[in-house]
């Protein structure tokens, strides 16, 4: 990034740089005043020789703090694809307990925050002061109505107990959700039918057998044979390795694993929202000192990327979490 | 310090400058720091040059409006496509696939034109590229390796259950 340097207060325009014989050579460092480019470009700092310099300098930085940005979620994608791959039932399953119209308003809102964004580099490269205070302003009001959407959404799942590990104690029942309902009516009501039996099982011993993808066949129990099975295997609920005759049959097995991918991926993308706002404001407090020019606009530039590279991010977590099918 | 409106009222003669230069303007950064006002950085693609808008501003290519008001309509078009695809179904993973490509077009609009990379000097883009390429190695080997050993953990969990 770059730092303004201390220019001389007399300069009061930023002139046209100075001919074609600029020595390339550093020994003029800490003598701007003796330096005409240095002279005409408050915001160039003493150890860059222009203003183009400077730029490329820190667009190579922001760039290669994007690719570790991208290797960093990479871990928490990779974590996702191998659990999805083995439990596709608890992805189906977990889906149903999020709110697609929340994440599609919140994709909207990044979306069109990206906007303002790269408008915002615009405005700075124009020194349209007014117009750039205005983007950054629609900005940051963007994320923080994101923000404030996933804190709705956080604080539902807090309180119907959609936690990961032994905190996932869900209020609400799969059948009884209307999302669920509504595509699969047969499987909801067997799924229901499923649990009274399972509360009725939780004491005799469990029945030995089934081994992959083996359903669970105890007559004397009434525990459901393949073809009953078929709603709920319809609706993706029985993966082939849910079926457990020891477990609750009306919930996948591990299925708080989900919600802790789902903490995990949205809460370290809404933390860089937040120190975006915090940039963003940063960018506000420049902007409103005119700092920003044609010579002058890197930090509105690297900051819009960061901000770009955050809304990539929730283009891919959208559909990954809220629409699997 | 309303001293720095810099050059913003004098880019015609410029842009016209900087189009000549589109050839070699991305070929490397230690390029013509004395004719840097000339706005070297930006073009390579005529397209944007043929709008007024268009034209490069100082030290980079400057988006016109009109452009990132329609990548925006391009964006929320598949946003809402990617929804309303949920509702059909497409097989075990067609669905998954789908919604994956739709989000990659999307990555792919918000890259090229607001994150500048159609205009940004070449090496950006091989960064970034970069980058994901090693995501999707990761993603790839790991989830290779995970298959060749499923086998080994559906033995165990089947002898577990046994053992209940």
């Amino acid at each position: 990034m770059t730092e303004p340097s201390t220019a001389p207060e007399a300069v009061k325009k930023v002139s046209a740089p100075p001919p074609a014989a600029i020595d390339h050579g550093h020994d003029d460092h800490g003598h701007e005043a003796h330096d005409p480019i240095h002279a005409a470009n408050p915001h160039l700092a003493h150890h860059f020789d222009t203003p183009q310099q400077q730029f490329d300098a820190g667009k190579l930085g922001i760039w290669l703090f994007l690719l570790t940005e991208v290797l960093f979620f990479a871990g928490l994608f990779c974590a996702y694809t191998v659990y999805r791959a083995m439990h596709p039932e608890v992805f189906v399953y977990a889906h149903y307990f999020l709110d697609t119209k929340l994440g599609a308003l919140n994709t909207c809102v990044l979306l069109i925050s990206s906007l303002t964004a790269a408008w915002a580099v615009r405005n700075a490269q124009l020194a349209e002061k007014k117009a750039l205070m205005l983007n950054i302003v629609i900005t940051i009001a963007c994320a923080c109505t994101f923000m404030c959407v996933k804190y709705v959404e956080y604080s539902h799942k807090f309180h119907d107990g959609l936690l990961p590990g032994k905190n996932f104690q869900p209020k609400e029942q799969i059948w009884e959700l209307k999302s669920f309902r509504d595509r699969h009516p047969e499987a909801a009501e067997y799924a229901e039918k499923l649990s009274k039996l399972d509360e009725k099982k939780a004491a005799p011993a469990a029945p030995a057998a089934a081994g992959k993808a083996e359903p669970p066949k105890v007559e004397k129990l009434e525990r459901p044979t393949e073809e009953e099975l078929e709603p709920l295997l319809a609706a993706g609920l029985v993966g082939p390795r849910s079926l457990d005759p020891s477990a609750h049959i009306s919930r996948p097995r591990m299925a708080h694993v989900f919600f802790g991918i789902y903490f995990f991926m949205t809460g370290l993308h809404g933390f860089h929202v937040l120190i975006g706002i915090g940039i963003w404001i940063w960018m506000l407090v420049k902007a409103s000192k005119n700092q920003f020019g044609a010579n002058y606009f890197g930090p509105v530039d690297f900051t819009a990327l960061y901000w770009h590279l955050v809304d990539l991010i929730w283009i891919y977590l959208f559909p990954l979490l809220y629409l699997i099918h | 310090m309303s001293d720095d409106k810099p050059e913003a009222e004098k880019p015609a003669a410029a842009a016209e400058a900087a189009h000549d230069h589109a050839d070699h303007d991305h070929t490397g950064h230690d390029h013509d720091h004395a004719d840097h006002d000339h706005s070297h950085a930006g073009h390579g693609h005529g397209a944007a040059a043929a709008h007024a808008d268009g034209h490069d501003h100082g030290l980079a290519h400057t988006t016109p409006v009109w452009l990132l008001f329609a990548i925006l309509g391009a964006l929320l078009v598949l946003t809402v496509a990617t929804v309303s695809v949920t509702s059909i179904d497409l097989g075990a993973q067609g669905n998954l696939v789908v919604a994956m490509i739709i989000a990659t077009v999307k990555a792919a609009l918000v890259c090229t034109f607001f994150m500048h990379l159609l205009w940004d000097k070449k090496f950006h883009a091989v960064l970034f590229l970069t980058s994901v390429l090693f995501l999707i190695l990761f993603l790839a080997m790991t989830t290779n390796d995970r298959g060749e050993y499923q086998h080994l953990v559906d033995e165990y969990r089947a002898q577990q259950l046994q053992a209940k």
